[in-house]
């Protein structure tokens, strides 16, 4: 079980995510964007870690999606191969269009593949009571609520429906917002709103502190119609091992405990194994 | 009938712009313009309205706010917008709110003690020079700004020549 870690200009996150792929006993190796393309359909999965791919440049995560290896992740992605996109990752898996994909599963390698932006992570803004609070960069830990049904995506494939997560988040970026008719209808009817911002109650409260960006519907997390491509803004990767745990949280003190971000990469090596 | 004044205040680097690099690169490399697109220029354009006041000199004073003059230059235009021939410029703006432009407005009203300013508006212009007569370069910009310069979800974007 092979997962390749991609590493484009800029991302930061890459080495700790991989010490996360091997943890849980899957094999794994960082895969430079320029290396050829071609050499993505030996790996199993793809982890797409966070940082600044090609500085923000233009805007986060779209220059990297014009690369090669985003054209033959999407091939990859049509084989039902799991990818996960960590904050940065995931703004490149919406520019490239495999998140939400409802436009990618006619054919892929079609024109049409290639790729409708359906979404966008904007800029943050903080809104409570009604009026912005403050707005862009902004890092944090944050309580998660896994919204779908376990084994509906491969991210989360072997947590249950109103598990409780707290992982840190980092990012300018996250603001889900969409001019797509129906979209965010859909991506509920369908389960594929992965996980949303909550207080630590799991209590939904779309506004500062607990939505931290101002994304539409305190929406954290998305995946792909089939399930295998999950996006994220929240780095699972910051919150694998107890002791990455902030001071105030008691279980940063039971240094055998596995920390909450670990069941991600859990749950991406149970899918594996079951859709193998 | 508003009497208000609009200062326009296009800025640009002086020293190489990475960022304007990046896009002309992966436009040649990535996206295939390379037997038409000669190069890609960058600028900021600041929109600020007033309702009184010389706008010259008010213009003099935002420029030393928003302009860092070691390394950008600019120039003024009031109550006009007009670029340059040889390239065909896009602006893009959001068109969601614009934390960025709120902020400007209320750093030079409520901090700078400008209550004269009305609004402020803030874009990105693309300055593309193609190697192609003007028709097709429009055609080709209009590609360029839908495929890559904008999400569209929130970006706008407008052929300013």
């Amino acid at each position: 079980m092979k997962i390749a870690v991609l590493q484009f200009p800029g991302t930061n996150c890459e080495f700790e995510t991989l010490v996360a792929v091997k943890a849980v006993g899957m094999d794994g190796e960082i895969f430079r964007w320029n290396r050829p393309a071609g050499e993505l359909s030996g790996f199993d999965g793809f982890v797409i870690p966070g940082g600044f791919s090609y500085q923000d440049r233009l805007r986060a995560g779209v220059i990297a999606s014009k690369e090669p290896v985003m054209s033959a992740l999407k091939e990859e992605a049509g084989k039902g191969k799991p990818i996960i996109g960590i904050c940065n990752g995931f703004q490149i898996l919406v520019e490239t269009g495999l998140l939400p994909g409802s436009a990618n599963h006619n054919g892929v390698g079609s024109e049409k593949s290639c790729g409708n932006v359906e979404m966008a992570l904007a800029q943050n803004v903080m809104i409570s009571q009604g009026k912005i609070v403050r707005r862009g960069y902004y890092c944090d830990w944050v309580n998660l609520r896994h919204e779908a049904p376990s084994k509906r995506c491969s991210g989360s494939f072997a947590i249950e429906r109103g598990a409780l997560l707290k992982i840190p988040i980092a990012h300018g970026e996250g603001n889900l917002v969409t001019t797509t008719p129906g979209l965010i209808k859909k991506l509920n009817d369908e389960g594929q709103v992965v996980f949303r911002y909550c207080d630590k109650n799991g209590r939904i409260i779309n506004e500062f502190p607990f939505n931290v960006n101002g994304s539409t519907e305190s929406i954290a997390a998305i995946c792909n119609e089939q399930g295998n491509v999950l996006g994220m803004m929240p780095h699972p990767e910051r919150a694998f091992f107890a002791w990455q745990l902030p001071a105030f949280d008691p279980r940063k003190q039971r240094t055998d405990e596995p920390g909450p971000g670990r069941r991600v990469f859990e749950s991406m090596k149970r899918y594996i194994e079951v859709n193998a | 009938m508003s009497m208000n004044q609009k200062i326009n205040l296009r800025v640009w680097l002086k020293i190489p712009d990475a960022e304007a690099a990046t896009v002309k690169n992966t436009l040649i490399r990535r996206m295939g313009y390379g037997n038409v697109l000669a190069d890609v220029k960058k600028e900021r354009l600041f929109s600020i309205e007033v309702d009184s006041g010389d706008p010259a000199e008010l213009a003099k004073s935002f420029a030393k706010e928003l302009v860092n003059e070691n390394k950008e230059s600019h120039i003024v235009l009031i109550d006009e917008l007009q670029f340059e021939e040889g390239y065909v410029p896009v602006k893009v703006a959001l068109h969601i709110e614009d934390g960025e432009a709120i902020s400007i407005r209320e750093r030079l009203r409520s901090r700078l003690g400008f209550e004269n300013v009305a609004d402020v508006k803030k874009a990105t212009v693309w300055k593309l020079y193609f190697d192609t007569l003007k028709p097709e370069a429009q055609m080709a910009a209009r590609e360029i700004a839908e495929k890559l310069l904008i999400n569209p979800h929130k970006d706008s974007y407008e052929i300013m020549s």
